[in-house]
């Protein structure tokens, strides 16, 4: 099956990281890339090229289509794939959580912590497959409801396999119980289990 | 609780000189235009050099100069260092020596602790002191995504500029500093870089083109550029076209960082290098052997980058090992000026 990404609206390195993420997470043998810039479709056939993919693009002006093939006649060990990728490509070998307690990272000045906060969502997925749930408490519920630009990250993470909970006891506080438009409610319960399931708890 | 510090590469779109305005574009802009006329105007923009020199007196000329670019690594400090160190050295590149400088900044303040400005500034200062160069003033805007740079002024004698013309048959070229900043600060902003990499890559980026300048001095330099945003064979190429000579070039024997060839052949080159290449591409020929990834290198728009220095062919080596000598460890004849083919470069 080919797998399709659409990196479009996106500058380097922003493409080759899409289509690297994609292929840690599955490593099909055919693949086919959206792309609007001549810079990210040769970022991205490069990429490809050098993850022995047979590689054609064509397009012009502001959309090019990237396709890599590989098929079991060309080589394909895990030893010729370059170490990036490999390494990152490891199966989860921990299980992380974490426990998102309000709407800033840090204390200082608010402004800076909500533009770290998000930041931060936005770079969780860095934890590769070791990232196994995100719980989100008190104010820090708001994240996963209507309005917030932090929906699409984590719906991301929801598509890699991350559980994304939300405490149900916050959620109806601030009445926002039918907003939420990412990941699962959850109890107090669930939470405090959690916590000794998971291998580390990052607060914060 | 963990403390999250604000990485300033991750906050901008283009890192560093790869933030650079596509050349083919702004001579769109520039061509053509009504400029005043002043016979004291040495150099102007009608000779796109890289830096302006206006004659004072028979044995004073000021040279100025301006950068400014949104930062390329995630340190403040190391960030206002290199872009002073980076905006200084085009002064150094024509044989001047800086004597004043004044700070340009954008900064998003909705966005951004005021902290961080004034650790950009004490970077760029500790760089204005160890040139001998004083600030003057300078001027803020708030703006959505932050740069910083100097506008610099200098001191020249007239009869003593650098242009990058004036190539003659036989010189050798040598360069002071490393190719491939432009990867790197992409693999940066991609989280690929290691530390260690990223300190080593950020101290040349912040190392002051004023040893290399010094030293040249003493030595019979034609023609002389610093390596910035349309890279190592941009420049070159502003140095080739139109001189009457051609350039050849030893691919092997440019300095460039390893890590960077290797994230070259992953894809992670600035659209900056490809850039350079469409509009410059067409003076170069390259030796079928020479690897693509070392092409997109020698493409690679450099942030802060070294001296490329044209000087008479017996004089080459003595002059590296006078450069080495002064620490500049990786400066290396890269090529030799010739008479065939004319104003185009060939790579082997």
């Amino acid at each position: 099956m080919t797998n399709e990404l659409d990196c479009r609206g996106l500058e380097c390195p922003a493409p080759v990281l899409h289509v690297r993420d994609a292929l840690a997470k599955e490593a099909s043998n055919d693949i086919s890339v959206l792309v609007d810039n001549e810079a990210a479709r040769q970022n991205v056939s490069r990429f490809l090229e050098h993850q022995s993919y047979q590689v054609q693009s064509d397009g012009e002006g502001e959309l090019f289509r990237v396709v890599g093939r590989r098929g079991v006649g060309t080589q394909v060990t895990a030893t010729a794939s370059p170490p990036p990728v490999a390494e990152q490509s490891v199966a989860g070998s921990k299980k992380i959580m974490v426990l998102i307690t309000g709407v800033y990272l840090g204390h200082g000045d608010d402004a800076l912590g909500d533009m770290l906060m998000f930041n931060f969502i936005k770079t969780l997925k860095e934890m590769g497959p070791d990232l196994w749930r995100v719980v989100f408490v008190n104010s820090g519920v708001s994240f996963t409801s209507e309005g917030s630009e932090a929906v699409p990250f984590l719906q991301e993470l929801a598509g890699n396999g991350v559980q994304i909970v939300a405490c149900g006891a916050c959620l109806a506080y601030f009445h926002i119980l039918d907003k939420m438009q990412v990941g699962e409610v959850t109890n107090m319960l669930e939470i405090v289990t959690g916590m000794q399931q998971a291998d580390s708890v990052v607060t914060i | 609780m963990i403390t999250e510090t604000i990485k300033l590469s991750q906050t901008v779109k283009g890192a560093g000189c790869a933030a650079k305005l596509a050349p083919g574009i702004l001579d769109k802009a520039l061509c053509g235009l009504d400029l005043p006329v002043d016979p004291n105007l040495l150099i102007g923009l009608e000779h796109a050099d890289d830096a302006g020199v206006y004659r004072v007196s028979d044995d004073l000329a000021l040279v100025q100069t301006v950068d400014f670019f949104p930062p390329m690594v995630d340190d403040p400090f190391s960030f206002g260092q290199i872009a002073a160190a980076n905006a200084l050295s085009d002064v150094y590149a024509m044989g001047g020596v800086p004597k004043t400088a004044m700070n340009i900044v954008a900064f998003p303040a909705k966005t951004m602790d005021i902290s961080i400005l004034r650790t950009i500034i004490e970077g760029g200062l500790s760089k204005m002191r160890e040139a001998g160069v004083v600030l003057v003033g300078g001027h803020t805007v708030e703006d959505s995504e932050l740069k910083y740079g100097l506008a610099v002024t200098g001191y020249i004698h007239p009869d003593r500029i650098l242009t990058k013309k004036k190539l003659q048959n036989g010189d050798r070229l040598i360069l002071t500093k490393p190719l491939g900043t432009g990867i790197i600060a992409t693999a940066i902003k991609a989280r690929l870089a290691d530390q260690a990499l990223t300190d080593m890559v950020t101290k040349a980026m912040a190392t002051l083109n004023r040893d290399a300048a010094l030293i040249m001095d003493d030595f019979t330099v034609h023609a002389c550029t610093d390596i910035t945003g349309f890279g190592f064979l941009g420049h070159l190429a502003e140095m080739v076209v139109d001189s009457g000579h051609g350039v050849r070039i030893t691919a092997s024997d440019v300095p460039m960082y390893p890590e960077a060839l290797e994230w070259a052949a992953m894809g992670l080159i600035p659209a900056g290098a490809y850039n350079n290449r469409s509009f410059r591409g067409a003076f170069v020929d390259f030796a079928p052997d020479v690897p693509r990834e070392v092409q997109d290198l020698l493409f690679d728009p450099q942030t802060s980058g070294g001296l490329l220095i044209a000087v008479a062919a017996g004089e080459a080596k003595l002059l590296v090992i006078a450069l080495k000598a002064k620490g500049i460890d990786c400066a290396a004849i890269v090529g030799e000026v010739v008479a065939e083919p004319v104003d185009r470069i060939v790579v082997e």
